[in-house]
């Protein structure tokens, strides 16, 4: 059970931050609350009393989002759900609904956001890899007594381990900036116990462009989750792609070297056997999406 | 708590109240509106019993801090039809039975209801990704999948409206679509479970449970969680008045550990208070001094000599031992022309109701102790609980409210004792909710078996004896135990007929979880052991499954393992239909493999993935990938 001495909605950054300075020992930013909720019970923290909730999705700056040139700005309060609901986003980003179907379910998504689960650095966070290729960037924005200050982190730099990130005290993150990959054909690869609500044992994001001949690989995005302390971009094997043509011979050999990167601490064997399999049928999936969106292309052009 | 005036359009009125806004969205709907249509079935997320419209956007309300719904506009299942009528999805889900103890259901029609809002023309499978998010226990789906693909063919026009009234039943019932009295109450959210129900001054109660497997309990000191403000008593077992003891069989089980704890998770102690984050509160006050005692874990080491004693009624640990014997198992092995041994396991399984434990509890004005819950066994109950307070048995009543969903889970007094003696002793009414993880905790679980099997069998496929071992952990108490060996010994042999046999099924105590009834009641492990020993022996003899079964099967005229003569047997029907259905193709297992014609076809079912939602064309709104 959940309870808070004082639960605080801001409408704005400047309240926000400046309550997250002030804020006692033990108060925690509240953002979409799908994970702090089943964290208070039996069995992980038990009943909690915390002094203070900072909510914080009522605050304008971090509502919505916007593109700058080859990049997307996203407001931390973006939901999983805004990436299924949102068509231009979807085109931007056209891996986030392919791993956004995977996240929780469709009720838990229009509450979830991106930015929580990135800061919540679960090993197993489904929306790290995607985020990982795309080249995601936080800006992390703290009050300095009478004025904003923001500094910006690579996601790849921000989470350390397991729950653990670089987020400094009185930080809380803005927003989550990514690379736009119009034209790419993408895949999200998830295993679980069952499909919806389901922690991924392991799960491969994967993102792939095609020279003007649609046969070879002009850029591959590749990151794994689930299998280690932290997702983690596969750039030997994106390396050992780009420019050669698609062949699935090659793309199992070059997924056979990730199960090597399985450094879990359960269920070795097992990942060690599922992962080139995802690696592969993401590569795949992703190179035959981008096939079709190049048909289409053309078809438009 | 913080205060906050929260101010929401509920069901389209406004409401609005002074509330802790850090509480849950589910707490603000079902305690302050008493909008009990949305239910709690997990609290994490997980179950889909508690979802609800904000500001048009279906969510889990237990994942809702309710300052989050500030000025939104929520829509419960109460607010889908007008008192008495029922909408296009609850039509549905009345017509094709897709409620059966309907916990589940008011989070299904909401989660249908977004469904067709978004998706009017979803495909089956983009109906399953999208209620992905909701659970249900009774049905496996099928029903209720049924129900949404007929809302949406009417919603979308495929279908005439008529589709959704009752089918006329001419001479008979049988074989007809006959809608389930119940169904209304239970999609519109009207009906009320124990959890759902209210009374004036009524307490809540919370269990403080046991961090050890077994131990000695030196000493329980109450005082602090007593003088806590707002909790109305604290009870144990010294408020036993009477002869403590309850259990299926044996009545071995304490209404709260009395002396010594046996398994994690038995109640110690209890506190009813104003309210439950009170009671919480108090119960971390309650100190109690523990002896840890050498544990039992495994149920071969419970038969150990010099293995802990759990029950001093039991020195040798055993709950039951159910022994059958029928002709002559030596002569029947030397007759064998195969003999085939192996051994079984299954393991312990939760039944996960959707439904919590529940039970309202109180003294009316004649004395007389009301206790209200998804009991499935009242009237046992009901006698167990006069003995336990000393009061005659017409002072002593049960009502059983709706189960949602039992499977056997709910056949135990594990709490309607604690409630029984709260309302006594405070003179108040008292509510208990068990949270999910006490009920995984504290409630039964299916028997974990292990089965020792030998059989010996003629070249042509006739079983000629079998000797069937069976050793299960019971738990810490007995439980349903007893006649779940009974009924594992009785069925052990499947529906064959054998002439020699030897069987014997034991449970045993050991400091794990209670073993109790559960769906199949001994049948399932088995069937597992049984049914795979047939296999097994086709392999061996080049034979078909099915004929092999055939060859054993018990008929009219057969002598069961215990030795009744039956008049008729059906499995001869079953197999044919099994055969049928499956579109068989015959021969032995070794003749058979990764070729065989009826793998794959209509009937089987594709490996999961999600995305069908990126499949179906969509003319209203722009497909997103």
């Amino acid at each position: 059970m959940l309870t808070f001495d004082r639960y605080e909605m801001p409408a704005t950054l400047p309240e926000a931050l400046a309550l997250w300075a002030d804020a006692p020992e033990g108060a925690r930013l509240v953002a979409g609350a799908t994970d702090i909720l089943p964290w208070a019970r039996e069995g992980r923290a038990g009943d909690v009393d915390l002094p203070l909730g900072i909510d914080l999705s009522r605050v304008a700056e971090l509502q919505g989002h916007e593109r700058h040139g080859s990049r997307v700005r996203l407001g931390a309060n973006t939901v999983w759900q805004d990436f299924l609901d949102d068509a231009q986003l979807a085109r931007w980003l056209p891996v986030m609904p392919h791993c956004a179907v995977w996240f929780a379910d469709d009720q838990i998504r229009q509450q979830a956001t991106l930015a929580g689960n990135l800061v919540n650095a679960s090993p197993a966070a489904d929306g790290t890899p995607p985020v990982l290729a795309l080249n995601g960037e936080l800006e992390l924005c703290r009050w300095a007594g009478d004025h904003i200050l923001c500094r910006t982190m690579r996601v790849e730099d921000f989470v350390t381990g397991p729950g653990a990130t670089r987020l400094a005290p009185g930080e809380l993150v803005n927003s989550v900036t990514l690379d736009c990959a119009d034209g790419y054909g993408a895949s999200f690869q998830k295993v679980g116990q069952r499909r919806s609500l389901v922690i991924s044992v392991a799960c491969v994001a994967a993102l792939v462009k095609l020279d003007e001949t649609g046969t070879r690989f002009a850029d591959v995005r590749l990151a794994l989750g689930g299998v280690g302390p932290v997702p983690e971009r596969l750039r030997d094997i994106e390396d050992r792609l780009k420019g050669e043509p698609v062949d699935t011979r090659l793309i199992e050999d070059a997924a056979a070297a990730t199960a090597a990167r399985v450094a879990s601490r359960s269920r070795v064997d097992y990942r060690r056997r599922v992962v080139p399999g995802f690696v592969c049928a993401a590569l795949e999936e992703a190179a035959e999406r981008a096939r079709v969106a190049q048909r289409k292309e053309a078809l438009h052009a | 708590m913080p205060e906050m005036t929260l101010d929401m359009r509920v069901n389209g009125r406004k409401v609005t109240r002074r509330a802790d806004p850090g509480q849950r969205l589910l707490d603000f709907l079902r305690d302050e509106l008493n909008l009990t249509g949305t239910k709690e079935g997990c609290g994490a997320g997980e179950c889909g019993t508690c979802s609800v419209f904000v500001d048009g956007k279906l969510v889990k309300s237990c994942l809702m801090p309710a300052a989050k719904a500030q000025g939104a506009d929520i829509q419960t299942v109460e607010g889908l039809a007008r008192p008495g009528e029922l909408d296009v999805l609850q039509k549905a889900f009345h017509k094709t039975g897709a409620s059966q103890c309907g916990y589940c259901i008011p989070g299904m029609v909401m989660a249908a209801t977004s469904l067709l809002r978004e998706a009017p023309e979803a495909s089956l499978d983009e109906i399953k990704e999208r209620m992905g998010g909701n659970i249900c226990r009774c049905t496996g789906y099928t029903k209720i999948i049924e129900a949404v693909a007929l809302a949406r063919d009417v919603v979308t026009g495929r279908a005439s409206p008529a589709v959704l009234e009752p089918e006329g039943v001419g001479e008979s019932y049988i074989g007809h679509n006959v809608r389930r009295l119940d169904a209304p109450s239970k999609v519109t959210g009207r009906l009320k479970y124990a959890g759902d129900m209210v009374m004036p001054g009524m307490l809540h109660m919370a269990v403080l449970r046991s961090p050890h497997a077994h131990a000695e309990i030196v000493s329980i000191d109450t005082s602090e969680a007593e003088a806590v403000e707002g909790v109305a008593c604290v009870i144990t077992s010294a408020d036993v008045p009477g002869k403590d003891g309850f259990g299926v069989f044996v009545h071995d089980q304490p209404v709260m550990a009395r002396g010594k704890v046996r398994h994690v998770g038995e109640a110690v102690a209890a506190v009813a208070a104003e309210d439950v984050a009170t009671a919480r509160r108090a119960l971390a006050k309650i100190r109690v001094e523990y002896r840890e005692l050498p544990g039992l874990f495994d149920p071969e080491d419970a038969l150990r000599p010099g293995a802990p004693v759990i029950h001093d009624y039991a020195p040798d640990n055993v709950v039951k031992h159910i022994p059958i014997r029928k002709g002559d198992v030596d002569k029947g092995f030397a007759e064998a022309d195969l003999i085939l041994e192996d051994e079984f396991s299954t393991q312990q399984v939760e039944h996960a109701y959707l439904e919590p434990e529940a039970g309202l509890a109180y003294v009316d004005a004649d004395d007389v102790v009301t206790v209200i819950s998804p009991s499935q066994n009242i009237t046992h109950h009901r006698h167990m609980l006069s003995e336990i307070i000393a009061r005659p048995i017409n002072k002593v009543r049960f009502i059983m409210s709706p189960v949602g969903g039992g499977f056997g889970g709910k056949e135990d007094m594990i709490y309607q004792g604690m409630l029984a003696l709260a309302a006594m002793k405070t003179d108040r009414p008292v509510r208990l909710v068990f949270t999910r993880e006490e009920s995984i905790i504290a409630s039964a679980k299916r028997h974990p078996s292990r089965v020792k099997y030998r059989m010996g069998l003629t070249k042509d496929g006739r079983i000629t004896a079998i000797r069937f071992e069976m050793l299960s952990d019971g738990g810490a108490y007995g439980m349903s135990s007893e006649g779940v060996m009974r009924k594992a010994a009785i069925l052990s042999c499947g529906p064959y007929e054998i002439e020699n046999l030897q069987v014997d099924t034991t449970a045993v105590y050991t400091n794990n979880t209670p073993s109790g009834a559960f769906r199949t009641f001994g049948g399932m492990q088995a069937q597992f052991a049984t049914e795979s020993m047939m296999d097994i022996a086709a392999e061996r003899l080049g034979l078909d499954p099915f004929e092999i079964r055939r060859r054993n099967m018990m008929r009219a005229g057969s002598l069961t393992h215990t030795q009744q003569r039956l008049t008729s047997a059906s499995i001869d029907r079953v197999l044919e239909a099994a055969e049928q259905a499956s579109r068989w193709e015959p021969g032995a297992p070794t003749m058979r493999g990764p070729m065989r014609g009826d793998l794959g076809g209509p009937g089987t079912r594709a490996p999961c993935t999600l995305g069908a939602r990126f499949e179906t064309p969509k003319d209203s709104k722009e497909r997103v990938a």
